[in-house]
């Protein structure tokens, strides 16, 4: 496992050195895209459609879509003004609060933390204390100039950190369509349902879920491994499209005879403006 | 006023509290409300027979809550016409005793899909649909909807607008059901960004409300599997009890308003001028955009 950024967490006066891990991984089988008539791996190039050439990183700027198609730059510096003065290599603990204080919901991502060569102590008293408390940490990160939510608590005796996502973040559940109100419950059924809730309760074991689907793939590509047959769609151009509604205009107009000319009905329309 | 009660053959349609004022201040009483849905019938059918339905229910009036109903209620009749099974049962407005009903339970508002049942794919119409921002006017939309007519006609595509009732326009291509709904969207995405490539201060499809900056709403989007659209000569739950109705362009390069078309003076229309979406149906009238379709998906 590589150590993914270090840095410290500060609670209170007390500065504990850390190093961070990536504690997920995603198990998707993954595919490369390649041209279907030779198999080559696809290449991806940057090109401008208007000046119709090559980008290279120099010559990319952001810019951002306030309006489809209607852009306005933000460049470096104006990056560079945003950048916080705070250390840049802390996790600051701000309050500790009960786990189940926090919905699911709120959880993005976790990392493993584990103690840099002098930090052991430091730790192992923060990893004791929140245990004993039972009390998890909220605390502001900020790791390369950018600032996060995080929840920090204890994983198998190792201090875990669950970057969370700011309230703004999560969607409103008044968003979603087709919620029932609460309705009469009929009491039999009621019972019926509680009985089959209860027949059905057990310890919670992960190891017993499996992916069927990537298991079912991994079988399939076994299965093929001799045999080569991979699709890819290719993009579109694209075109202007003020260019090419020009172009159907005239063509429209070049055949005279319209191919959805159609004769005038009762509606009081009269030929083409 | 006791109940009354409507007959139609074997069935029977109650309409409890007639006196109960869906739009007070225009007066239109319960009982008056399911008499214009029984003159306005033969118009709304045509438009919502065979199209699963939402309707906008207010029981207690347009200032009242209100809730959307798709689907087929426990309490409905046995002859209330349905599709699906279980849960998932919807109805569908066929006959005129349904219409009294919906209207004795509230429906003020009748939206439908896209496509006809026979055609779960292929929408019978390429709609666009058109809305004004904040602080727009009822103009604007009228402009939009020209400048789109304009560009169609020179592509020699014959177009039918409608007021929404509310403060749209929504302009129909009638197509037959011949694209599907993927090649439907193509195309309407096609307009919507050409629109908006030329008159990049006038229209905008961005779907989020607050970012359209007072520019016209180009919904290219709407038209999909199982949304639905407001159906031709359904009334709205606004104070001006307008109706979503069929007009000449002649009628809006002259400045006719949605609120010019309500249930109280509809009648009188529908007398004179018939329905002017009659050919939204009529082969004849079928456009043929496969040459858009073909051009933009190369």
């Amino acid at each position: 496992m590589h150590t993914l950024w270090k840095g410290s967490i500060s609670f209170g006066l007390v500065n504990i050195p850390i190093k961070m891990f990536t504690a997920t991984e995603e198990k998707d089988i993954r595919f490369k895209y390649l041209h279907k008539d030779c198999n080559t791996p696809i290449k991806y190039e940057k090109v401008c459609p208007t000046c119709n050439k090559k980008i290279g990183e120099g010559d990319i700027v952001r810019g951002f879509e306030y309006e489809p198609g209607q852009f306005i730059i933000v460049d470096k510096s104006d990056f560079d003004s945003l950048k916080t003065s705070v250390n840049s290599k802390s996790i600051e603990i701000l309050d500790f609060v009960s786990l189940d204080e926090i919905d699911p919901i709120y959880f993005e991502k976790s990392y493993f933390l584990t103690p840099q060569d002098n930090g052991g102590n430091a730790y192992s008293l923060l990893r004791k204390v929140m245990m004993d408390t039972k009390k998890i940490a909220i605390a502001k990160v900020t790791i390369r100039n950018r600032q996060s939510l995080a929840a920090l608590r204890i994983y198998n005796n190792v201090l875990l950190m669950e970057t969370i996502f700011y309230p703004d973040e999560i969607r409103s559940v008044s968003l979603v369509p087709g919620i029932p109100e609460e309705s009469e419950v009929n009491e039999k059924e009621l019972d019926i349902a509680t009985k089959l809730v209860d027949n059905l309760t057990e310890t919670f074991d992960p190891a017993k879920y499996t992916d069927d689907y990537r298991e079912a793939l991994r079988n399939l590509i076994n299965k093929k491994i001799e045999g080569k047959e991979i699709q890819t769609a290719p993009e579109a151009p694209e075109r202007n499209v003020i260019d090419l509604m020009e172009a159907l205009k005239a063509s429209v107009k070049e055949t005279k005879k319209a191919p959805a000319k159609k004769k005038k009905k009762t509606s009081e329309r009269k030929s083409a403006g | 006023m006791p109940a009354v009660i409507l007959r139609y053959g074997d069935k029977e349609v109650k309409v409890s509290h007639p006196d109960k004022y869906l739009w007070p201040e225009l007066e239109i009483r319960k009982i008056d409300y399911i008499q214009h849905l029984i003159k306005l019938a033969p118009f709304m059918l045509k438009h919502i027979s065979n199209r699963p339905l939402t309707v906008i229910r207010y029981p207690n009036g347009i200032h009242e809550h209100f809730f959307y109903q798709k689907h087929l209620p426990d309490y409905s009749p046995k002859w209330v016409d349905h599709i699906g099974e279980d849960g998932e049962k919807y109805i569908i407005l066929n006959t005129l005793p349904v219409l009294a009903w919906l209207g004795n339970q509230g429906a003020l508002e009748f939206h439908a899909t896209f496509n006809h049942l026979s055609y779960p794919d292929n929408p019978e119409s390429i709609v666009f649909d058109l809305d004004p921002s904040e602080g727009q006017h009822f103009e604007d939309v009228v402009h939009a909807a020209l400048l789109i007519k304009d560009t169609l006609s020179s592509l020699q595509i014959e177009s039918f607008p409608k007021t929404s009732g509310a403060s749209g326009i929504q302009i129909y291509i009638p197509v037959g059901h011949r694209y599907t709904y993927e090649q439907a969207r193509k195309i309407n995405g096609f307009f919507g960004s050409y629109f908006t490539s030329k008159y990049p201060h006038f229209f905008t499809i961005e779907r989020t409300v607050n970012k359209r900056n007072g520019k016209i709403y180009f919904d290219y989007l709407q038209m999909w599997y199982n949304k639905t659209i407001i159906s031709p000569y359904s009334p709205r739950a606004a104070n001006t009890a307008a109706v979503s109705t069929p007009v000449t362009w002649k009628e809006l390069e002259k400045g006719c308003r949605p609120e010019d078309f309500t249930l109280l003076n509809i009648h009188k229309r529908l007398e004179r001028k018939g329905d002017l979406f009659n050919s939204l149906y009529l082969p004849e009238s079928y456009q043929n955009l496969s040459f858009v379709l073909e051009n933009i998906s190369e």
